[in-house]
């Protein structure tokens, strides 16, 4: 089931009106919902810019749908980013004291090891996935994305009740 | 072609998704908070936090408890704590900041050590903080200095050590008199060697045989008579000093001999001391029997004032502490406190009203104020202070946290009311204090500790347990006890945490001294005896050789003094004869 939403996903983003750059960002801003640990207030500024730019929110599925699994593994990783710069970059520190004294902002706990690090390592990728997806959107649409769009699987696809949500939400171009 | 940046119509949906977002506040809000404080209150105290229910009024900046139970780290099936109700006026402003600000708690309906149904401990996963202090305070009750020796009284055997002859001292007294003897004996055929007195006598007859045949003429032969005379003289009064110093040497001898006695005397003591008694003495009863509980109080102590300073730290250093549970990794949460800013955590004011002495006259009711609680004692700038005060009841507490040095002090004194029993440990003994007065008190600055728990119960009962059977030193005790019907209980702790020290004294003690030596005595006796059999034999075997040989010593130089003195006198009067003869009685010049 998961594979098969997966898939779904995966078909509608690349075969969506938006545009290769509408799914791309889609897709980069979903992967930060994925990267990082979704209860967090950051994550709901991330979805209200999902559906609030003009960007493909299946795109933005996808991105989470493959972010989560990476986010998990990465972990370790996104552990010791957040502890050097929260405990190991002194310099930095009147910085997260300053942050951490302000009002909101604590909310979000970005004075969390795992939260920082993941959070800096989605912002640094963003650029990255965002031109890294873009192409791959556009090279899949000119080679073999017509072939697809004719299948018996995308018409299978298409049919399904999660596609008349999409289409409430397909970036108008 | 131009694309539009922002998607309008999914306005409409997104405050859809808020008006969700608080609608889910509005219902789960209280079971989200109930949770966040159970969770967090059983992670801080490492034991069980139940609430019944939560109730967060953001309109009217309050939040209320009902229900608060909060486990015993210590005791499985016992609360640390039960409160009816919590009211708590909290400051809004600050939870913008993720900081909790009460400006006044009233906290009613609370009781302490209550009962529980089911177990209140929760498995420790992962290195927590309580779950180290506690590994912390383990440790530190399981120090030689606070261990208790539970069997040696329950067992009640006394045990003697082995005797070493090599330790005894009349054995160390004979061989250095046996050393000072051979000296003597030694320097003593010296002095009679070099005096040469049988030489000199016998040239002195041999002198007196040729005056035999000389005549009144020879003057020279007269003037060498007087010469021989002088050195008979001279020996013999060389052989007088040699004889003071023989009789001076003597009696060292002798006194060495009588000291010896006194050395046995020693030993007998010593041998004494071998026999291991420890219950025995009267002020090792009381650690004996009430040590563990002392130990079990001041532990406790110990742990609830770690548990402060652990989550109220002096000084304004980023503070570490584990993340959240999640699905994710929970990482590591740094809290950045900052000078004149809020602390994470303030309660400024607590009303506490609470109940005490569950007897047969009801639970009385008491009211205390509790201060200036935070997470940062140094943004406050102020120590926590608690205080009660009552007709039967006191109690004071200061934390203070906010210099580099912390210093922590708490007391309780309760009177007149029912104490809670005593288990006399590895005895199947029990002590009910009944109605009496109890007093705690702890300290700790920086890493001195002071403690002193006192009971003092005028009618004690005691209890025995009909089914375990306890040996020889618990029927001792019962048989002491159960004629004794007051408690006066005192531990005192001090030294500082790597090396406590603990001293406890009960009225018990001269009193179960008494009668466990009075019970054992016998025993005592006989050891004691064997032992003093055992001394005088290692001491004999030194002892009578060598009064043989001090007496053979004397003896000998006794008889060559004798033999000396009498050939000389021999030869002087057979020198003074002839010469008498030769000169007719007229002495010459």
């Amino acid at each position: 089931m998961v594979i098969l939403k997966l898939l779904q996903s995966i078909v509608k983003a690349l075969h969506s009106e938006g545009t290769p750059g509408q799914v791309a960002a889609g897709m980069a801003l979903g992967s930060i919902l994925g990267l990082t640990p979704l209860l967090s207030l950051h994550n709901l500024v991330v979805a209200a810019l999902i559906l609030m730019l003009n960007v493909s929110v299946p795109g933005a599925s996808l991105g989470w749908a493959l972010a989560i699994p990476l986010g998990f593994a990465l972990d370790p990783m996104f552990d010791a980013l957040g502890r050097q710069l929260l405990l190991g970059t002194p310099a930095l520190v009147p910085l997260w004291t300053a942050l951490a004294n302000l009002p909101v902002v604590p909310l979000s706990n970005f004075n969390n090891t795992v939260l920082l690090g993941s959070l800096v390592s989605a912002l640094v990728l963003f650029a990255p996935i965002y031109f890294l997806c873009r192409w791959g959107v556009r090279r899949y649409r000119e080679t073999i994305g017509e072939r697809v769009r004719n299948s018996a699987l995308y018409r299978a696809i298409s049919a399904s009740k999660l596609y008349g949500i999409y289409r409430l939400f397909r970036p108008e171009t | 072609m131009n694309i539009a940046i922002f998607r309008w119509k999914a306005i409409v949906p997104l405050l859809l998704f808020l008006a969700l977002l608080v609608g889910a506040w509005l219902l789960f809000a209280d079971r989200l908070g109930r949770l966040a404080l159970e969770r967090g209150g059983t992670a801080a105290l490492g034991a069980k936090v139940e609430v019944r229910s939560f109730h967060f009024s953001l309109g009217g900046g309050s939040v209320t408890l009902r229900g608060l139970v909060a486990a015993s780290p210590f005791d499985s099936m016992q609360n640390l704590l039960e409160a009816d109700e919590l009211t708590a006026d909290l400051d809004l402003l600050p939870l913008l900041e993720k900081k909790v600000a009460i400006d006044r708690l009233a906290a009613n309906g609370l009781r302490f050590g209550t009962a529980r149904t089911t177990s209140g401990f929760v498995p420790t996963s992962g290195p927590g903080a309580s779950a180290q202090i506690m590994a912390n305070v383990k440790s530190w009750a399981a120090q030689p200095a606070l261990q208790v020796p539970i069997l040696q009284l329950a067992t009640g055997k006394l045990s003697v050590d082995s005797l070493d002859p090599r330790r005894l001292q009349t054995v160390q007294a004979a061989e250095s008199l046996a050393a000072r003897a051979d000296s003597s004996r030694r320097a003593w055929s010296a002095a009679f060697d070099s005096l040469d007195a049988k030489t000199t006598a016998d040239s002195a007859v041999a002198f007196a045989q040729r005056l035999r045949g000389a005549r009144p003429t020879d003057l020279a032969l007269l003037r060498d008579a007087r010469r021989m005379l002088d050195r008979v003289k001279q020996t013999r009064d060389r052989l007088t000093a040699l004889e003071r110093g023989v009789k001076a040497g003597g009696t060292t001898l002798d006194q060495g001999l009588t000291s010896l006695q006194a050395a046995r005397r020693r030993d007998y003591d010593f041998a004494k001391s071998l026999i291991r008694l420890p219950p025995i003495d009267a002020t090792s009863i009381a650690w004996v029997l009430f040590g563990p509980e002392a130990v079990r109080k001041f532990q406790r102590a110990l742990y609830y004032t770690e548990l402060g300073r652990t989550y109220m730290p002096p000084g304004l250093l980023p503070r570490a502490h584990d993340g959240p549970r999640r699905a994710r990794r929970p990482g590591t949460t740094v809290e950045f406190p900052r000078a004149h800013r809020p602390p994470g955590f303030l309660l400024r004011d607590a009303e506490l009203s609470f109940f005490l002495g569950d007897d047969s006259a009801g639970p009385r009711r008491y009211a205390g104020r509790l201060q200036g609680l935070t997470s940062a004692p140094a943004l406050y700038g102020r120590p926590t202070t608690l205080e009660v005060r009552a007709p039967t009841v006191t109690a004071d507490g200061m934390f203070d946290h906010v210099h580099a040095t912390s210093r922590d002090v708490m007391g309780a004194t309760v009177r007149g009311i029912a104490l809670p029993a005593i288990a006399l440990p590895g005895l199947p003994l029990r002590v009910t204090p009944g109605r009496g007065d109890v007093s705690l008190g702890f300290a700790l600055y920086g890493d001195s500790l002071r403690g002193r728990w006192t009971v003092t119960a005028p009618a004690a009962t005691w209890q025995r347990d009909s089914g375990a059977a306890g040996g020889l030193a618990a029927d001792v005790l019962w048989r002491v006890v159960s004629e004794i019907d007051n408690l006066d209980l005192t531990a005192e702790l001090g030294g500082t945490l790597s090396h406590p020290e603990l001293h406890v004294r009960s009225n018990l003690d001269q009193a179960v001294s008494d009668r466990l030596r009075s019970m054992i005595g016998a025993e005592v006796d006989a050891a004691e005896s064997r032992l003093r059999v055992e001394v005088d034999r290692f001491a004999d075997q030194q002892v009578a050789p060598l009064k043989a040989q001090v007496a053979q010593l004397t003896a000998e130089a006794n008889a060559r003094l004798q033999q000396g003195r009498q050939a000389l006198d021999a030869a002087q009067q057979q020198v003074e004869q002839q010469l008498r003869r030769l000169t007719g009685g007229i002495r010459l010049p």
